[in-house]
């Protein structure tokens, strides 16, 4: 990653016809980069990555590749290459021929291309596999084929819409830790789509969190986890207890951020409902008189508590915010 | 083992027993008929003999080889036009948004539900010489190029095809919009992402996706004119008849030989269509097999 500016979103509006959209979005992405758009299903950030793409005109805004505007430009003339969340692959070609069709119509001469075929599927695991066909091929494999495809065209962006979110969870922390890979040796541009918070977090440089068509925040998933800057992005990022501390406002803390111990006498006391085991750490709810709160604790702790006990809460760090 | 034995004895008795009453159905009023036809196209009318003569004369008389021919030709080229048509049409179903798109894709099936003869009596009202469209015209000043227009389609070619694609273009459309919707929107938007232009769109990923139903399709359209009778006998011309006409005509005077003759030469040239469908269907694409 450095400093120059790769992307650009000038104050981009988009509106459908049901006054839904993103409006006035402004986002700068340097060279290197990984940013994260990420939200619940609605909040504009497909819309954001489909501009992009070229596949939406914007109402109102511009959109800059190395400072050039590209969106006067369709989809096949734009610097920028799109992976789909699913069934990218054109079913009747084999995987080297879907790999090879970009490269044809770059006018790419064919020693060139196959070599450059055999290094993007060397990228992403799936030398061999030339000859399949997308239908003999896993959800997982597919998608690999699909970034390969994308990446061997060299593209100034790589976008990237929710491309794991159809995979298993084990097949998808793969993904996602091979793509974080591939993409700092190759130093290339990406922006994904996401609706989950911890796939964010894994992946990015900068995570641009955004609800009902506006950014909410932006940050390093550091930034962003420890000083959410509103109730929404406190709510959406990481898990987080919210007590009403009566005036319209509210009280948030994270699980982590809470001592529990046994008696009373700390800032909320309770009664201990459910011990879960998560690995190496316990998720204990507790029933107390502004709701139910959750708090991880160590294993070792977790041999003093049982179910029913009277506890006790202090919290070492909050965050206030004003009720939705 | 014996009971066994038995108990099978006694299942395969009451398969036989209760498929019996669908078999003597198919065989009394398929199969029968069929074999019927066959051989009474192959015997003299007067000796009752064995002779190739029907179709001797159905092959070299000038007006059932036209008749031939001419069946030929109005179904090859009714399942161009309507392919053509319908492709297009379905495309346009499939991948615009717009409202016209939409309440076309609502209404194009309407025909299908009218009544054949109905349908062809009120084309006749619409494209006659004196119909609607003719009166029509009567409305434009008398110098109007457009005065008193008279479309001509009605007894020729042109009027048979016309309704042809009436009746056909909604059933092929039908299967093509089918097809056309199993091919995702992603699968279009990453070939246009790597580059693509619309016309390698549809030649290198709509074209090779789908032309599979489009045969389909185009069997059907075939099998259906070969043997069609209200089209061509309400308004085909007198003197080119297509094969149905000709059929009942030859029927009506008591020809019982030359038309059963006739319905297997229709029975053959449906099979070719049957073979191709089958054919289609049956081979599997390489990309098809999982």
């Amino acid at each position: 990653m450095d400093d120059t500016i790769k992307l650009s979103v000038i104050n981009m509006t988009k509106l459908y016809g049901n006054g839904d959209g993103v409006k006035n979005v402004d986002l700068d992405v340097h060279t290197g980069e990984l940013v994260t758009l990420l939200g619940p299903s609605g909040c504009g950030k497909t819309t954001i990555l489909r501009t992009i793409g070229g596949f939406i005109d914007l109402t109102d805004g511009d959109i800059t590749i190395d400072g050039k505007s590209i969106i006067t430009l369709p989809p096949e003339k734009r610097p920028t290459s799109m992976v789909f969340q699913s069934y990218n692959l054109w079913p009747h070609m084999t995987v080297h021929d879907n790999l090879e069709f970009g490269l044809k119509l770059r006018k790419i001469p064919k020693e060139t291309r196959e070599q450059k075929i055999a290094e993007g599927l060397r990228l992403v695991k799936m030398s061999g596999f030339e000859k399949k066909y997308p239908g003999q091929m896993s959800g997982g494999q597919q998608q690999r084929i699909a970034i390969a495809r994308s990446l061997i065209l060299e593209p100034e962006v790589l976008l990237l819409d929710e491309p794991f979110s159809a995979l298993d969870a084990k097949i998808r922390m793969e993904m996602r830790e091979e793509l974080r890979k591939i993409q700092t040796d190759l130093n290339i541009t990406v922006i994904f789509v996401t609706h989950d918070q911890e796939e964010a977090m894994m992946l990015s440089d900068r995570i641009v969190v955004m609800s009902k068509g506006h950014i909410e925040q932006q940050g390093t998933p550091r930034q962003i986890y420890d000083n959410p800057v509103s109730r929404f992005v406190a709510g959406f990022i990481g898990e987080m207890n919210f007590l009403d501390d009566g005036d319209g406002k509210q009280i948030a803390v994270r699980p982590e951020h809470i001592a529990v111990t046994k008696g009373t006498g700390g800032i909320l006391d309770g009664t201990v409902r459910t011990v879960m085991m998560l690995g190496h750490y316990l998720e204990m709810t507790l029933d107390t008189e502004k709701g139910l709160v959750k708090v991880y604790i160590t294993s070792d702790q977790a041999n003093q508590f049982e179910k029913g006990d009277h506890v006790t809460l202090n919290f070492d760090h909050t965050y206030s915010y004003n009720k939705e | 083992m014996k009971q066994t034995s038995k108990t099978n004895w006694k299942t395969t008795l009451f398969i036989i027993g209760a498929l019996t009453p669908a078999m003597l159905v198919s065989l009394g009023l398929v199969v029968y008929p069929m074999i019927n036809q066959i051989i009474r196209s192959f015997k003299d009318p007067k000796e009752g003999t064995f002779t190739f003569d029907n179709y001797v004369y159905l092959f070299t008389n000038k007006i059932s080889s036209r008749a031939i021919w001419y069946t030929v030709e109005i179904s090859v080229l009714t399942v161009l036009l309507t392919i053509s048509i319908s492709y297009l049409l379905a495309m346009y179903l499939r991948f615009s948004n717009s409202k016209i798109s939409k309440s076309i894709g609502n209404m194009y099936l309407l025909p299908r539900f009218i009544p054949s003869l109905v349908a062809v009596y009120a084309m006749k009202q619409i494209i006659s010489d004196s119909g609607f469209l003719n009166r029509v015209s009567l409305l434009f000043d008398e110098n109007s190029a457009l005065y008193n227009f008279k479309p001509g389609m009605l007894y020729n070619t042109k009027g048979i095809l016309f309704m042809n694609c009436w009746f056909n273009i909604p059933f092929a459309t039908m299967i093509i919009v089918a097809a056309l919707a199993g091919i995702s929107e992603s699968v279009v938007e990453s070939a246009q992402d790597v580059g693509a232009g619309k016309a390698l769109i549809f030649f290198k990923i709509i074209l090779p996706l789908s032309y599979k139903d489009v045969l389909i399709a185009a069997t059907f359209v075939f099998m259906s004119n070969i043997s069609s009778f209200t089209t061509p006998y309400l308004i085909g011309a007198s003197q080119r008849k297509m094969l149905g006409v000709y059929l009942r005509e030859q029927f009506g005077r008591g020809k019982y030989e030359i038309a059963a003759a006739t319905s297997v030469i229709i029975f053959i040239l449906c099979s070719i269509s049957a073979v191709v469908y089958l054919y289609t269907n049956m081979k599997e694409q390489a990309w098809e097999e999982n």
